[in-house]
């Protein structure tokens, strides 16, 4: 089966050569093109692709601010021409980076590294989930340590209301102070695996004991607004105590 | 008897082995994206221009950033090393301090878009000649 894309990119010759590539593989059907994000985000609101050819330095808003407000998490693969962007690449776990211009060989090997992963991925994920959920409570320690102005700091779990990500960096939002450490969300939702926090929206992992209420899809705790991811609410609603 | 016809040669000035990586032997398509190369890049490069007349050194490094990616496409991968130079730039030096950069960027620029001139008038010839073997046989 086919893998759906998006293009979005605002040289239009850099996307005319990805689109056809992408004919030209038979793997990737192009639903749309894109010079900017607000227009990419619109159609990404209605519809869904297994696949973003995302480029990062456009007019407006770039690239991973894309990623910051996408409410689901398609495959992804950046088109640039700036090397410098691999690390934040690696932060966002983009599945490729194609430097632009790129040749169609460079483009079936992206193509092809990301069959690899849904495969051996797919598989692998409930039995993580039964692993974490069921160990979690009784290995998890009710403290954590989080490196922030240069000095480690001590939390207690349950004083967490939510993690926000910050590209490199993730924020940690107590009732009482906000810290922000080095890191991804990715990283964060292994630590804090368990009963308690879920990942509710590409950018956030929220405390689910500190849930005042939900309105629509969004997360109300202590005033803070959190949105819900569309690829999360399902799981959201089977970790609520909903009667 | 079919005669053979030599490939497609770019100019010397161009990355020869990566176009021809890149294009695959599709000289109709490199005579599309050289078309579209001479349309886009004087668009891009107002940009440039506006941005440096106004001393937006963000935007000036943004608007090179896209040339550099244009410059990629027709095989000038020495101006794009350039561009990425006077794009880092941008951001720790002023105007007065880019200038001397900006005349040369400009000068690279100017040669770069007589090449593709060049090769795009080559390519048109090349491609004609080409369908008029394909009719003939």
């Amino acid at each position: 089966m086919k893998l759906s894309c998006i293009i979005v990119e605002d040289i239009q010759i850099a996307a005319d050569f990805l689109r056809k590539f992408c004919e030209k593989s038979d793997l990737v059907e192009v639903k749309g093109h894109f010079l900017n994000v607000t227009d990419a985000l619109e159609f990404l609101d209605r519809e869904r692709v297994d696949l973003l050819f995302l480029d990062v330095e456009m007019p407006g808003a770039n690239g991973f601010d894309l990623l910051d407000r996408l409410t689901y998490s398609p495959m992804i693969i950046l088109t640039t021409s700036k090397t410098e962007y691999a690390f934040n690449a690696f932060q966002y776990h983009v599945n490729d980076y194609l430097k632009k211009p790129f040749t169609y060989k460079r483009f079936i090997e992206a193509i092809g590294k990301l069959q690899q992963p849904v495969a051996e991925i797919a598989p692998a994920l409930p039995a993580m989930t039964v692993t974490s959920s069921a160990a979690a409570p009784q290995t998890d320690s009710e403290f954590l340590f989080i490196k922030a102005d240069d000095k480690l700091t001590k939390i207690k779990k349950d004083d967490i209301l939510f993690l926000e990500s910050m590209r490199d960096y993730v924020k940690f939002v107590t009732s009482g102070k906000n810290y922000v450490t080095y890191s991804t969300l990715k990283n964060m939702e292994e630590k804090l695996n368990g009963q308690t926090f879920l990942k509710v929206h590409r950018s956030y992992i929220v405390n689910l004991s500190k849930i005042d209420d939900i309105r629509g899809n969004t997360i109300y705790i202590l005033g803070n607004q959190i949105p819900i991811g569309k690829g999360h609410k399902e799981d959201l609603e089977a970790r609520l105590n909903i009667l | 008897m079919q005669k053979i016809r030599p490939p497609f040669v770019f100019d010397e000035n161009l990355n020869s082995s990566f176009l021809e990586e890149l294009f695959e032997g599709d000289t109709k398509y490199a005579e599309a994206v050289f078309e579209d190369f001479l349309k886009d890049l004087p668009d891009y490069w107002e940009r440039v221009e506006t941005a440096y007349h106004n001393r937006n050194l963000p935007t000036l490094g943004t608007s090179v950033h896209t040339c550099k990616t244009l410059f990629g496409y027709v095989g000038f991968t020495d101006l794009q090393e350039l561009c990425q130079q006077f794009e880092n730039k941008c951001s720790v030096n002023s105007a007065e301090e880019l200038r001397v950069d900006y005349i040369l960027l400009i000068q690279k620029k100017e040669r770069a878009q007589h090449i593709i001139e060049k090769e795009y008038a080559r390519l048109r010839v090349f491609n004609e000649d080409q369908d008029q073997v394909v009719n003939l046989d």
